[in-house]
């Protein structure tokens, strides 16, 4: 156990010291901010130049085109930039003629939409119809805004027909809400935001992610520990004081040391970077226990399978086919997180609790997002996870000893096999 | 009591037999070397030896003990491929090695500086292994191989990469455990180094023993028949004494093969009586001698 522990130590020490592990460290909170940056600056190309748009209408109501407009020249006042090129079509042979003239002007590029409004669209009989041709995606959200600014107008027809008022419906329609949350003190409580909402969708993705990193980046970090022992040939001298057992042990130990230590500097910095911002986020104390659980079992199955990896490897390259599957593993849990957070106890996330390698990702998902899970299946989790884990463990301590001394090709399938039946 | 003794010891890797059904028991205290050509078996043999491949048949003791997880902290192992942790500075590097190898860290704080005193790397404590030289290297995989004041030590090819004076800094520290009672086992395919250190001397070839014996035992039973004699005066009559078979120049000195039974005496009264004898030298055998005969003898055996 002693030598476990200093082999454990050494690993901790030495890779916490290097600079690329500081740099890793560091990397993941410059990048979070690079992206939030970037998002905001995204966000305010909303109101940028964009090339004018050509919209050909035809209405056949004929009582439409002071209202469409209007409609349309109250958004050239809002957006400048992003003007749309309104062109009447009148067409005095009926409708299918309009649409027949309007589809060849899109095909011929005339114009980018080509509307058609019913003669009945004021009584509400008749239909909107916009036709493109070969849309660009760019054209997509202006659809939207073309479709909603003719709306506009029949609807503003349609008011002044029935001789309403406008601002008094609009007023008749609001009615002011907030959405509070108490807390348990009894005075204490705060309006819910918007932000409130998606903080409490995103506190469990967060806590997942998390898990996700720890295991794949310091996963990185510990292939290229073995890499470098075996292409350093300190394997051999290793191996004269401790046995194979206590060398991929103590491995082990020191990863998921390292993986907590990562994974406890990330979690803290962004709890405290949320409360800076006046983020709620709340994290009942009773789930630390759970948590620490599964982020100790998954990192120790995990740990495990890159040691396994490692020790058949001679390259960094080598490893990396045979990371894959293990990456993918960890994607399920993150595809599937909407599903799992919105329905904690519906199928599918009781199903994924229950493979191995998804179990400490999906249950973090379950318990952060505050369903009441039945206590008999979260230790039924945590002691599959843990099964999981020895036996993870105790192949790899098969392949760990032969491969570990193994160089040139790597292994095949056929050939690890083998060594599991070693005695 | 015997420190390592293997019984029929087999490895085969594919169709090769890299050692085949090998015996040999070294006992405490004495200096064994492993001698053969490349490829002989030598590193095969000491790689079973430390339980870093497992034999595919035979027993191998360490101590008495079939386990040699109990006797780990009591070997010093320097394996053939040397390797020691790159980025680590040289004092941790040796601290790290004898803490795991069950070395406490009040001990270590001594022996530390110690051993690095000794082999003249003291003032590279703090220097990162990789800006070592190639035998700075090498004294330091030693180090870390003796940290635990191990009571057999095992090494591989010990003195290639060195330079003369490590060469002997290293044999006068190898023989000083000796004489404190350690057990020493080497492999070498450099015949003098083992003539100078080796008590006893095991042969492998195409892994088998050809030859495994005290050295002193060794070099009497191979009895040499031939002379180097330095004359002044008429020498040719050499060649017609009954008991010489051919003589051979070489230099100001004569080379005089014997018959088979012939008394070398013989051969210096029947000088003494016709010439002047500056030198008369009967010729041992040197080890190297030796291992080019029977390893050439064996290679044509087997094939």
């Amino acid at each position: 156990m002693y030598k476990i522990l200093k082999v454990a130590q050494r690993e901790y020490a030495e890779t916490v010291k290097t600079k690329a592990f500081i740099l890793s460290i560091l990397a993941l909170p410059v990048m979070v901010v690079a992206v939030i940056f970037f998002a905001g600056l995204l966000a305010d190309t909303r109101g940028s130049a964009r090339p004018p748009i050509k919209v050909t209408v035809t209405d056949l109501s004929q009582e439409l085109s002071d209202e469409i407009n209007t409609s349309f020249e109250k958004y050239h006042d809002r957006n400048p930039k992003r003007q749309i090129l309104l062109q009447e079509l009148d067409e005095p042979n009926g409708a299918d003629a309009a649409e027949a003239q309007g589809k060849n002007k899109l095909r011929q590029g005339q114009t980018d939409v080509y509307v058609l409004l019913d003669e009945s669209i004021v009584e509400g009989s008749g239909k909107m119809r916009l036709y493109t041709y070969k849309p660009k995606p760019a054209h997509d959200e202006m659809l939207g805004t073309i479709e909603y600014l003719l709306r506009e107008a029949v609807v503003n027809r349609r008011y002044e027909l029935h001789q309403l008022d406008r601002e008094s419906l609009a007023k008749l329609r609001n009615v002011p809400t907030d959405r509070v949350e108490i807390g348990s003190a009894g005075d204490t409580e705060r309006v819910q935001s918007k932000a409130d909402a998606i903080t409490r969708m995103m506190v469990p993705f967060f806590f997942m992610y998390l898990l996700f990193l720890g295991i794949v980046g310091t996963g990185q970090q510990m292939l290229s520990s073995i890499i470098d022992e075996k292409s350093s040939r300190v394997i051999e001298v290793l191996l004269s004081a401790v046995s194979p057992f206590q060398l991929m042990a103590g491995k082990i130990v020191g990863q998921v040391g390292i993986s907590l230590t990562v994974v406890s500097l990330w979690g803290s910095g962004a709890y405290l970077a949320a409360r800076s911002r006046g983020l709620n986020v709340e994290i009942p104390p009773e789930m630390a226990p759970y948590f620490a659980v599964y982020f100790i079992l998954g990192f120790l199955l995990f740990s495990s399978i890159m040691v396994g990896i490692g020790s058949i490897c001679n390259t960094i390259k080598e490893t990396q086919s045979l990371m894959m599957p293990v990456i993918l593993t960890c994607v399920v849990p993150m595809v599937a997180w909407m599903n799992v957070v919105r329905h904690p106890d519906g199928m599918m996330a009781k199903v994924l609790s229950f493979i191995p390698p998804m179990t400490p990702m999906v249950m973090i998902l379950r318990l952060s997002a505050g369903s009441d899970i039945w206590i008999g299946e979260v230790l039924a989790s945590v002691l599959v996870l843990a099964a999981a884990a020895l036996a993870a463990i105790w192949l790899t301590a098969k392949v760990f000893r032969t491969g570990i001394l193994m160089y040139g090709k790597r292994p095949g399938v056929r050939e690890v096999v083998r060594w599991l039946g070693q005695k | 009591m015997n420190a390592v003794s293997l019984r029929r010891a087999c490895k085969a890797f594919g169709d090769v037999r890299a050692v085949d059904a090998l015996s040999v028991t070294v006992p405490a205290g004495s200096i064994y070397g492993f001698l053969g050509p490349n490829g002989a078996g030598k590193t095969t043999t000491i790689r079973m030896i430390m339980n870093i491949i497992r034999p595919d048949d035979g027993d191998i003791e360490i101590f008495g003990d079939t386990s040699i997880e109990r006797a780990r902290t009591r070997i010093g192992y320097m394996p053939e491929e040397r390797g020691l942790y790159r980025k680590m500075k040289v004092g941790k590097v040796l601290a790290y090695f004898g803490a795991i190898k069950g070395v406490a860290s009040s001990e270590l704080a001594r022996r530390v500086p110690e051993w690095l005193e000794r082999l003249d790397l003291a003032s590279w404590a703090d220097k990162k292994v990789e800006e070592l030289s190639r035998g700075m290297h090498q004294k330091l995989q030693f180090a870390v191989t003796a940290i635990n004041a191990p009571e057999l030590l095992i090494l591989d090819e010990p003195f290639s990469g060195l330079d003369p004076l490590n060469t002997d800094l290293l044999k006068s520290i190898i023989l000083g455990m000796r004489d404190e009672g350690k057990t020493v086992i080497f492999s070498t395919h450099v015949m003098h180094e083992a003539e100078k250190l080796c008590d006893f001397i095991l042969l492998i070839n195409r892994g088998k023993a050809i030859l495994d014996d005290r050295l002193s035992s060794i070099k009497s039973r191979q009895r040499s028949h031939a002379v180097c004699v330095e004359l002044e005066g008429y020498t040719g009559f050499i060649t017609d004494l009954p008991m010489v078979t051919r003589v051979d120049q070489d230099g100001s000195r004569l080379q005089i093969s014997l018959k088979e039974n012939a008394d070398p005496q013989q051969l210096l009264r029947e000088l003494l009586d016709r010439v002047r004898v500056q030198a008369f030298e009967i010729k041992v055998p040197s080890l190297h001698e030796i291992f080019v005969d029977l390893v050439g003898a064996s290679d044509v055996q087997d094939s």
